[in-house]
């Protein structure tokens, strides 16, 4: 499964989630799968995408969000796993497309590549439904749980098709005006 | 242990509130212990986010923002060099609001030098980045001085920042 064939994959099954993605090639592959106004594409704040996701969590309660992140990302932020596991949001799944690789700037390879396991670090920090897929169907199936979910999609990398546009405060305005 | 609650503390809190914060999302300081007990005990509506690093706490607020919420974040001075990507890459062009309250250290009355260059740089980070701060200097103008950065940070739809000094926080 490729990055874009797993973005497209959540994209079809999430309904109306609120979908943050992370900047670069996540956010880019979430533009080419479906554009959508509950989409929150991020152009900068690198490792942050599952800390907005987790905010929107806490103030949307009854809305579900998925956090579209990229192993390096998170890698930059490792202590939103804790975080996560503390307040413990039922209605946030952080789905890390994990290509083993800063392929957004140039393919140097990550430490997930020599054996960085994200989800023991998830399931560490009590995030308990933390899980490695790499299925389209198995992805699927992780997406909603009773819990937070934390899903490593192993991913190839593919190279984005479209990007998103630099317009922020539209993307932050539609982003909101969708929710409500 | 039972402290007497700062009236800058209690200002603090009574003014965010005033101005519709109901979420804040904070790294713990010493003298923010006041604010975020005062929190605790007297404002029931009031939800604190724990986060582990300041720049976490920024991207939670973002997210708090994006769901409708008005929030702040408050965390010592120090953090705030943890947190300029956030606020520059995300808070600033996103035009994300939030208050950011600030408790000092590395300013008058400082007793560990390590602290005094990110200190001294405060300011003027705030400035170069451009978020507009006030600085609290008695107990008395706390809560206006809040509610009004508050208010004007949501009416603008931009952050905006209130200090704490050391010669307030720990007198």
């Amino acid at each position: 499964m490729t990055r874009l064939e797993a973005t497209q994959a959540i994209v079809n099954a999430c309904g109306d989630a609120a979908i943050v993605a992370s900047l670069g090639h996540p956010a880019y592959d979430l533009f080419a799968a479906g554009d959508r106004p509950r989409n929150f594409y991020t152009w900068g704040s690198m490792g942050l995408a599952s800390s907005i996701g987790l905010g929107i969590a806490l103030a949307r309660p009854a809305i579900h969000v998925i956090v579209l992140d990229g192993d390096g990302s998170l890698l930059m932020n490792l202590g939103s796993l804790a975080t996560i596991g503390l307040l413990q949001p039922k209605n946030l799944t952080v789905v890390v497309m994990d290509n083993e690789l800063y392929a957004t700037t140039g393919g140097q390879p990550t430490p997930t590549a020599t054996g960085a396991d994200l989800a023991a670090a998830a399931r560490a920090m009590r995030i308990e439904d933390a899980t490695i897929v790499r299925t389209e169907d198995e992805l699927i199936g992780r997406l909603r749980g009773t819990r937070p979910q934390f899903v490593v999609a192993k991913v190839a990398e593919s190279p984005p098709t479209a990007k998103p546009p630099l317009d922020y405060v539209g993307i932050k305005q539609r982003f909101m005006a969708a929710l409500g | 242990m039972n402290r007497a609650v700062p009236e800058w503390a209690s200002g603090v809190c009574a003014g965010a509130h005033a101005a519709g914060i109901l979420d804040v999302a904070y790294v713990p300081d010493n003298p923010l212990s006041h604010v975020l007990g005062e929190f605790e005990r007297n404002y029931a509506d009031v939800r604190l986010v724990l986060a582990t690093r300041e720049e976490e706490a920024f991207g939670i607020a973002a997210g708090l923002c994006l769901g409708g919420k008005r929030p702040a974040v408050m965390l010592q001075s120090s953090g705030l060099g943890n947190s300029i990507n956030a606020l520059t890459t995300l808070v600033i062009p996103y035009r994300i609001p939030m208050l950011i309250v600030v408790s000092m250290r590395g300013d008058e009355g400082e007793w560990n030098a390590a602290q005094t260059p990110m200190g001294e740089a405060v300011r003027p980070i705030l400035d170069a980045i451009r978020i507009p701060h006030a600085s609290v200097t008695d107990g008395t103008s706390a809560k206006r001085l809040v509610a009004e950065a508050a208010g004007f940070s949501f009416a603008s739809g931009m952050p905006r920042a209130i200090l704490l000094p050391r010669r307030l926080t720990t007198s």
